[in-house]
């Protein structure tokens, strides 16, 4: 027999509450009478403890009968009719890491799951799941017991966050497809309700947890090779915290903070002048519930100097762009883009052209031609006025707005999602956008020549965007899901994990999606090697404390064919007769106890 | 204006009655009721041999023609009767209130009272108990004195506890003359205690008579089931005791065999006996009741 809500079984504890009544009742009442000639026999059952005194009627026993019946009814107890075909869905997310004791709640997990199928019968088959990266089978085949037990032991979680899964529909379709008995979805979310087929199993308490929000490793200026780190460190607890921040590159400890982080909030802290490394590492020092999210790794950025290729039939109006300090330009025609090396650009710039296909690099779209892919250009625009912008945006931080007045426009209507960064009343002069981790800007109005301090407006916005793209030329980490898009790879390329995986890529691949642990990635292209820091990043799952509920609704009859027969029905029912009978058997009912006892005798 | 149930009504009915005596006293004056003296009553006692100077009125003239032989017929004296009535006006007689069970006990001797005052005999009331202001009325005669009994017994406030047999010794140091002894309580007393009080009024050359009143409370305890801490209302002394069927019915058993104690020793010691429950019409009892164990004529 098994309970779809064990919790009600709490309320047993509850039943010897059913005695207080009794003893009250028994409390001796005062009671002056003519004489006590007659009633002078010692008594031992008149003591004046309440326990001694204490003598229970048959209906006592009634009574706690009927009230363990209700609660046992309302643990819905229910008999297993077969269950000769389960599935296990094992939650290998992030926040199973936790630590509850010694132990990960995937650990706790893995336990749960030997336990459910070593009480299968050994004709029975299970099949195990796990729900990230996605929802999959680990095996094609379903597996008896044995060997289910042996590779349960074999999973491992990792560093991603909850897939966003709607479990009652996914689950339940899934039984009904699969035709499972049951299906058990082991997690750290506590449920909101129960089926007779679906089954949650929790696992882990909810914890207080501090994590490392963001770490970036930047450099100062578009000039220079000095490098800044800053990082940011989330509460989630209850209580303030100072915690130290530690930063390490080249194996050794570079700098320290402490921090104070009050609770349910965050605190940043900045490193500058330490010196240049492959990759760092920045940790804090506390134990908590979730060690992944202590520390973070960063790449500096790859280039020092801004690169930017320049695709423009007009070439003068770009050349003024090398009066920046730390941008370096390239110029081609139009027609030369497709057979030019477009390789260690951080930035390309599309004068009054465009690509057939959007450039795998970063790409600046300056009044592109009406045939370009990613906006649609309305009628020119004299001196338009700029009527709203973005903010607060790095794009269009510092500039003068009410000074910004290109001489002509051309509104922009985008053809792909896009964030509008300027407005005027005849439309958009800028959207932003970003495809595949990389940024795109179109302007509908002319920004070139750059003239520094003789049109400031201007000048700022352009250096604002070029500092926009510096800063999203991949210098940034990568989270831990997300795919990590690197130049196509030559022949005999292979990619390191942080598990120390050698993966060797196919020629011509840009990308590789499997990044389920936090670390470092190395990109190996003979001597060459590239490193992307992927870093696990997800509130919910680094806010341990509340873990969000999964509801679970009671199936229809027509979704699933029930393994279990229901007794708490009959339960309820034979409640209702007992009830029936202490209402008649009762001469005095127990509502008398509290408080609307009878007028006393004398 | 007497109170309830002294009604004119009732009054006239109980005017109807008359003390039954089982012997003979000495009395005062001529009344109804029989003397161990001789005396000019219609009731013919005996005869004796003539001696000069005796009435020549009494001479048996029959037996002188029979065998020449002078006889005087001696008569019986009638005397009248005194009545001694004695109430417990103890705590127990107050449970569960006055009202419930002493104020009928007190209209039962008052209407024994006016039974007696009726008769132009004489009656004292006298209220047993410890405490000092308890005391013993005048004798009343004549019908009209009803109210005094009535207002001496309502006047009364029982409390206190109650020593039977020295209480009476105390009562009976002031009685001259014998008569009809008539005890009103609830006797919930050990049977030594009633038993030397009712022997010290034996001791007195009184007949006696025993009324036994109880309330439906003392007899069928009213408690809810559980632990009780009982309270003696006239010692105050305090017992555990846990109330249930069985409890009930034990105490019912203990009370039957107690009263079958008090009546079996009265009836050997030639008392009258009767038990009166105080809900109970008084009339009923009266009327009832007292004639059919030989209270009245």
């Amino acid at each position: 027999m098994e309970f779809l809500n064990p919790t009600a079984l709490y309320g047993l504890l509850a039943l010897p509450l059913l005695l207080i009544p009794y003893l009250t009742r028994q409390k001796p009442r005062r009671v002056v009478f003519s004489s006590l000639l007659l009633f002078n026999v010692p008594d031992k059952r008149a003591g004046g403890r309440p326990l001694s005194r204490l003598r229970l009627p048959p209906i006592f026993f009634l009574q706690l009968l009927l009230l363990a019946l209700v609660i046992v009814a309302l643990a819905e107890p229910v008999f297993s009719v077969r269950t000769s075909r389960i599935a296990v869905v094992l939650d290998n997310s992030a926040s199973m890491q936790t630590l509850f004791g010694q132990q990960t709640r995937f650990a706790l997990a893995q336990e749960k799951v030997r336990g459910l199928l070593s009480d299968l019968g050994p004709a029975a088959t299970a099949d195990l799941y796990l729900t990230v990266p996605r929802l999959e089978k680990v095996r094609g085949t379903s597996l008896g017991p044995v060997e289910a037990t042996r590779i349960v032991g074999s999973l491992t979680s990792y560093d991603l966050p909850d897939a966003p899964i709607d479990y009652q529909v996914v689950l339940s379709q899934m039984a009904k497809e699969q035709k499972y008995d049951r299906v058990y979805l082991i997690t750290d979310h506590p449920a909101v309700g129960q089926t007779d087929v679906l089954r949650v199993l929790t696992v882990g308490q909810p914890r207080d947890n501090f994590a490392v929000s963001s770490f970036a490793i930047s450099h100062s200026s578009l000039v220079g090779s000095r490098l800044e780190a800053t990082a940011e460190v989330a509460n989630f607890s209850g209580k303030d915290e100072r915690i130290k921040v530690v930063l390490r590159g080249g194996g050794a400890v570079l700098s320290s903070r402490d921090l104070a982080v009050e609770a349910g909030k965050t605190a940043a802290a900045t490193f500058a002048g330490f010196p240049n490394h492959p990759y760092y590492e920045l940790e804090i020092d506390i134990r908590d519930g979730l060690p992944i999210d202590n520390r973070r790794f960063a790449v500096p950025p790859a280039a020092q100097n801004l690169r930017i290729l320049g695709i423009s039939p007009r070439p003068q109006a770009l050349n003024s762009l090398r009066s920046i300090p730390g941008v370096s330009l390239d110029i081609v025609a139009p027609q030369e883009y497709d057979k030019a090396d477009r390789s260690g650009y951080s930035l390309e710039i599309f004068h009054y052209s465009t690509p057939a296909v959007p450039p795998a690099n970063p790409a600046l779209f300056v009044l592109p031609p009406d045939n370009n892919p990613l906006a649609e250009l309305a009628k020119p625009v004299s001196r338009p006025i700029v009527s709203s912008w973005r903010e607060p945006h790095p794009l269009t931080r510092y500039v003068n707005f009410a000074l910004f007045r290109p001489a002509f426009s051309r509104p922009l209507k985008p053809r792909v999602s896009a964030e509008a960064i300027i407005e005027s009343p005849a439309g958009l002069l800028a959207l932003a956008m970003e495809r595949r981790a990389v940024r795109y800007l179109v302007l509908g109005f002319e920004i070139f020549p750059y003239l520094g301090r003789e049109n400031l407006p201007v000048s700022v916005f352009t250096l604002n965007l070029l500092d926009w793209f510096f800063h999203g030329s991949g210098a940034e980490p990568l989270v831990t899901g997300a795919p990590i898009i690197f130049s196509a790879a030559q022949q005999g390329s292979f990619l390191l994990t942080p598990r120390g995986d050698k993966i060797a890529l196919e020629h011509g691949a840009n990308s590789f999606p499997a990044t389920h642990f936090q670390g470092l990635y190395q990109i190996q292209r003979g001597s060459h090697r590239e490193l992307f820091a992927v870093n696990f990043e997800n509130k919910n799952e680094s806010d341990l404390r509340q873990p969000t509920p999964i509801p679970i609704r009671e199936a229809t009859a027509a979704d699933n064919v029930s393994a279990l027969f229901s007794i708490w029905p009959y339960l309820l029912l034979i409640s209702l007769i007992l009830l029936f009978v202490e209402w008649f058997v009762n001469p005095r009912p127990i509502r008398s106890a509290f408080g609307l006892r009878s007028p006393p005798a004398t | 204006m007497l109170p309830e149930p002294f009604t004119s009504q009732y009054l006239s009915q109980l005017e109807t009655l008359r003390l039954r005596t089982r012997k003979e006293f000495l009395g005062s004056q001529t009344g109804s009721y029989s003397s161990p003296r001789r005396g000019t009553s219609l009731e013919f006692a005996d005869y004796r041999r003539y001696s000069p100077g005796d009435d020549l009125r009494y001479l048996d003239w029959g037996i002188y023609a029979r065998t020449d032989r002078l006889y005087i017929k001696l008569f019986r004296e009638e005397v009248d009767l005194f009545a001694y009535i004695f109430v417990d006006a103890s705590a127990s007689m107050a449970f569960p209130s006055p009202r419930e069970k002493f104020l009928p006990a007190s209209h039962i001797a008052a209407s024994l009272a006016y039974v007696v005052l009726a008769n132009h005999d004489h009656v004292k009331l006298h209220l047993l108990g410890n405490s000092v202001n308890h005391a013993a009325s005048p004798f009343y005669r004549g019908r009209r004195r009803i109210t005094d009994c009535i207002h001496f017994m309502t006047s009364a406030d029982p409390e206190g506890p109650l020593e039977l047999a020295p209480v009476l010794a105390e009562h009976l140091r002031t009685l001259r003359r014998p008569g009809k002894a008539i005890l009103i309580s609830d006797f919930l007393m050990p049977p030594t205690s009633y038993q030397q009080g009712l022997n010290l009024l034996r001791g007195f050359n009184l007949d006696i008579a025993v009324i036994q009143v109880l309330t439906r409370q003392e007899v069928d305890p009213p408690f809810s089931n559980g632990g009780l801490r009982l309270v003696d209302s006239e010692t105050n002394a305090e017992i555990g005791f846990q109330w249930d069927a069985a409890a009930q019915q034990d105490y019912k058993a203990r009370l039957a065999q107690h009263n079958s104690e008090i009546r079996s020793f009265c009836h050997q010691s030639g008392i009258h006996y009767s038990l009166y429950l105080t809900d109970r019409e008084l009339d009923d009892f009266v009327f009832a009741t007292l004639p059919a164990i030989g209270l009245f004529k």
